[in-house]
């Protein structure tokens, strides 16, 4: 993609000399500099008097609360229009299409099982932000050249509708084994791993357990068990799921360690007790990345903000607006968000070159194995 | 030819020729010339792509005879009976072929029962539905052509109504049968925005493939070998369909002297069983077309079982829909200034040039062969490189959107412009006319209606454009067909009705289009 023939080039340049004269105001073809410059602190960029207005892109279920950014607005001068991009593999996908000729300047929403596309994409200028120490070291472990940002974490588990179990006094299912049994057929509803990342990090989670050996097995056993596979986690977890508000079908989903909280603190009128719970052996983390995007306008200012989201005050607002943990070690949680939310103590997890160069040959099995 | 004109037909042969060069043959020839680099050529045995193309041709297959099974009872009466609302019963089941796929696509989702969404059986109705009007429209003009006595002669001699129907009637109609299948196969096996909007992550055809392969998966080398493979099988499609066109057009010519002008077919149903044959197959018809157009309105101001016009309300007031209903505006307004302006200068070059501009022709319906879907990734994947990094650019979405319309206008244009008698011109020579005046006085009078009417369809087009149109999307030119898709994906009663209310928009939208063709008279749209 990256290389052209170069009398491609000018034969299709004079084309373009030729046509573009032809079409009508074609203003905002736009030419951006490339930041040349890798070293993150020496940039220089546009005049500080200059307003700037940084595009902030971001998967659609990003919501942090409404004024966020006011703060760093009356701080730095710098606006930021956040833009919502579909799903958070979408959301790479248009990225690494438009690498070096971004849509905005940072990115919000890459997470552990995407990060290996986005670097390949060198869809990236890195970074060394400024709140780097307080920073959790194993997310960072996963970054070792700051390529990206950590800024929150979170797990990927099987929750379910506490009080269609209980009604019935039919045990849980505590473990990935279980889901296979036919006390559960036909109760599991699962995002696409195609499209949704909790989906991806839930057939990630079965191949840590099962093994690249046994997890095929499982999935067919799965499907003959009944498993319903939606596009989308909001689908899977607001239209069929049935311990939510959207009172689905299905108790048992594929959503996160800190779902239950959600279902308590923005329920009303509040339930007396927490209706889903998380079946903690089921776990999968997910670290998730933002990243300033090569090509910016606003290299300074983008690493400005990469500071904002990645310090205290914004870290903290994440439990309760994405459900998420920070990654800032020095924030604080919300005591109800502590206490409803699961935070599994050994979560599933796979090795980073593992996922970047199998996740293809993963996906298109599973495809076969579960959708055809 | 007037001489002036063929002088000017290489000058008018540039842009069209340069237009489809850089923005068609370029992005296709890159797409082959990538393809062929990645050694993931063997992805064309595996298990995915052997399922992909067994389910986009069995289901393409499946609709296509569905299609004539309903189509020729609807072509059988309008080309033999007289009765009221004729014309607006051919109008009316030509609707949704002009409907955007992804309306077509939400009004299945509104009418089937749930246990039917996300199935193969929900794409192939709505496959049905979008192309029964097609295969009408084709099969009707011949059917209208046959000689009226041939049935009385039949008749006369003992045959049947059903015999006379199988043994002389079938027999004339099996070229336009053939070439309106293939077509009709075609629409199918190519079909994007029905799939994307009923199948669900199971089903998947080549078209969608290559979306999910290239904006989902991020497997762009597999995206571009499925691109490959489409174009290969539409390509070989579209020969058998100009061939047995062709042969077809011969036959027709004759006939059409023979028999439309003086005798018609066209008679009063006479006996009960005629006119209940018509009233059925008429009422039923109209019914069939109408009921999933009045479930998406009444989707859109419905609200947990009560009329409630919020959703419209949030239609009008919310920032992000609205700004994609000035987007889908202002990109039909450009896809119609340049692609019929583009589509007049090939349609006057190919008539004008004579035969030396053939290939104006054919260059100019290369968007058909390379759908839609293929356009958008290829020219993400062309023009990515400075200085003509242009992915970002607002301006590829109504390019596309002009790509998939020009050829569209050029055979709206051409026919006309072909038969335009040359008596006129040459007396307005005589007369002393200049080859500007010729022009402006008597070919550009003469085609004005096929203008507006490749207006008309160019503008549907465009508001309903969703293949390419999903690739080179941006955060801030999204238009309403990718809007509904986005908010039909989304849970929640009142996001839905949104959709439903947009969709509604596009259906008044298109169905005002098509009263505008069709009162125009000119001969449809169509290869």
């Amino acid at each position: 993609m990256n290389r052209k023939s170069i009398r491609t080039i000018s034969l299709l340049l004079v084309m373009v000399t030729v046509t573009v004269a032809g079409c009508a105001n074609n203003t905002t073809t736009s030419t951006v500099p490339s930041a040349q410059s890798s070293d993150a602190n020496s940039a220089t960029s546009s005049t500080p008097n200059e307003e700037v207005t940084l595009t902030l892109l971001a998967y659609d279920s990003f919501t942090p609360s409404k004024n966020i950014f006011d703060a760093f607005t009356r701080d730095t001068g710098i606006k930021v229009e956040v833009a919502l991009g579909g799903d958070a593999g979408e959301l790479v996908t248009k990225a690494t299409l438009t690498a070096g000729n971004p849509q905005g300047d940072v990115l919000w929403g890459v997470d552990n099982t995407l990060l290996s596309r986005a670097l390949e994409a060198e869809l990236f200028v890195p970074y060394a932000t400024s709140n780097l120490a307080d920073l959790d070291k194993t997310a960072l472990a996963l970054v070792a050249n700051n390529e990206a940002t950590p800024v929150d974490t979170g797990d990927v588990c099987i929750n379910y509708d506490v009080k269609w179990f209980a009604d019935r006094k039919i045990p849980p299912p505590l473990t990935l084994r279980a889901l296979t049994s036919s006390t559960y057929a036909n109760l599991l509803v699962v995002p696409s791993p195609i499209a949704s990342s909790p989906g991806l990090a839930f057939m990630l989670a079965t191949i840590a357990e099962f093994g690249q050996d046994g997890w095929e097995e499982y999935w067919k056993q799965l499907r003959q068990n009944g498993v319903l596979i939606v596009d989308g986690w909001t689908e899977a977890y607001y239209t069929e799921f049935s311990g939510s508000s959207g009172k689905g079908e299905r108790p048992i989903v594929v959503s996160y360690g800190s779902s239950p909280p959600a279902e308590m603190i923005y329920a009303s009128p509040v339930p007396k007790t927490v209706p889903t719970a998380v079946a903690a052996l089921t776990c999968y983390r997910q670290v998730e990345f933002a990243g300033i995007l090569r090509g910016t306008k606003y290299l300074r200012e983008a690493q400005l903000l990469i500071d904002y989201l990645t310090d205290v005050a914004f870290q903290e607002d994440l439990p309760l607006t994405l459900f998420v943990y920070p990654v800032n070690t020095k924030a604080r949680l919300p005591v109800e968000f502590v206490k409803y939310s699961l935070r599994p103590e050994s979560p599933l997890q796979l090795d980073p070159q593992l996922i970047a160069s199998q996740r293809i040959v993963w996906l298109d099995m599973f495809t076969n194995i579960v959708l055809r | 030819m007037i001489l002036a004109y063929r002088r000017a037909a290489p000058w008018l042969a540039v842009v069209p020729v340069i237009g489809m060069m850089l923005f068609v043959v370029a992005p296709a020839l890159n797409i082959f010339k990538m393809s062929l680099r990645f050694e993931s050529l063997k992805i064309l045995t595996t298990q995915t792509t052997r399922n992909v193309v067994w389910f986009t041709s069995w289901q393409a297959i499946l609709s296509t005879i569905l299609v004539l099974f309903v189509a020729l009872p609807i072509a059988a009466i309008t080309s033999n009976f007289k009765f009221v609302g004729r014309r607006a019963l051919i109008s009316l089941v030509s609707v949704p072929f002009i409907l955007p796929a992804v309306v077509v696509g939400a009004a299945f989702l509104e009418i089937l029962p749930g246990s039917l969404h996300r199935s193969s059986l929900a794409i192939i109705a709505a496959h049905v539905y979008f192309n029964v009007g097609l295969a009408v429209r084709i099969i009707s003009t011949r059917w209208e052509q046959i000689h009226p006595y041939l049935d009385d002669a039949a008749n006369t001699l003992g045959a049947s109504t059903i015999r006379t129907f199988l043994t002389v009637t079938l027999p004339l109609l099996r070229t336009a049968i053939i070439s309106a299948s293939l077509l009709v196969f075609i629409m199918c096996f190519t079909s994007y925005g029905v799939v994307r909007i009923l199948g669900g992550p199971a089903r998947s055809t080549i078209e969608t493939e290559i979306y999910f392969r290239a904006m989902q998966l991020g497997d762009v080398s597999g995206a571009l070998i499925m691109s490959v493979l489409q174009i290969l099988v539409i390509g070989a499609l579209i020969l058998l369909v100009t061939s047995t066109r062709r042969s077809k057009n011969r036959h027709s010519k004759n006939s059409q002297k023979f028999g439309q002008s003086v005798y018609s077919r066209l008679r009063n149903p006479r006996s009960i069983a005629q006119k209940i044959f018509v009233i059925t197959i008429a009422s039923v018809s109209a019914v069939a077309v109408v009921a999933p157009l009045v479930s998406v309105a009444t989707r859109s101001i419905l609200l947990r079982e009560k009329l409630d016009t919020t959703a419209w309300r949030s239609v009008l007031s919310d920032s992000t829909i609205f700004s994609s209903l000035m987007t889908s505006l202002r990109y039909a307004l450009i896809t119609v200034i340049i692609s019929t302006t583009i589509g007049l200068l090939g349609a006057c070059a190919v008539v004008y040039g004579g035969s030396r501009y053939k290939f104006v022709s054919v260059l100019t319906a290369l968007p058909v062969v390379i759908s839609a879907v293929t356009l958008g990734l290829g020219i993400i994947i062309t023009f990515d490189v400075s200085p003509i990094d242009w992915r970002g650019a607002w301006l590829m979405m109504p390019l596309a959107h002009c790509l998939v319309a020009i050829p569209i206008v050029m055979r709206v244009i051409s026919p006309v412009l072909r038969d335009l008698p040359s008596g006129l011109r040459d007396a307005s020579r005589t007369l002393g006319a200049s080859a500007w005046q010729m022009w402006r006085t008597i070919d550009l009078r003469i085609i004005r209606r096929a203008l507006v009417t490749s207006a008309a369809l160019a503008s549907a087009v465009s508001l309903g454009e969703f293949g390419a149109s999903s690739f080179l999307v941006r955060h801030n030119n999204e238009t309403l067909p990718l809007t509904i898709a986005r908010l039909l994906s989304r849970p929640g009663d009142l996001i839905q009705a949104q959709a439903y209310a947009i969709a509604t928009v596009l259906i008044v939208a298109c169905a005002g289009i098509i009263a505008v063709v069709d009162r125009l008279g000119t001969r449809e749209p169509g290869f």
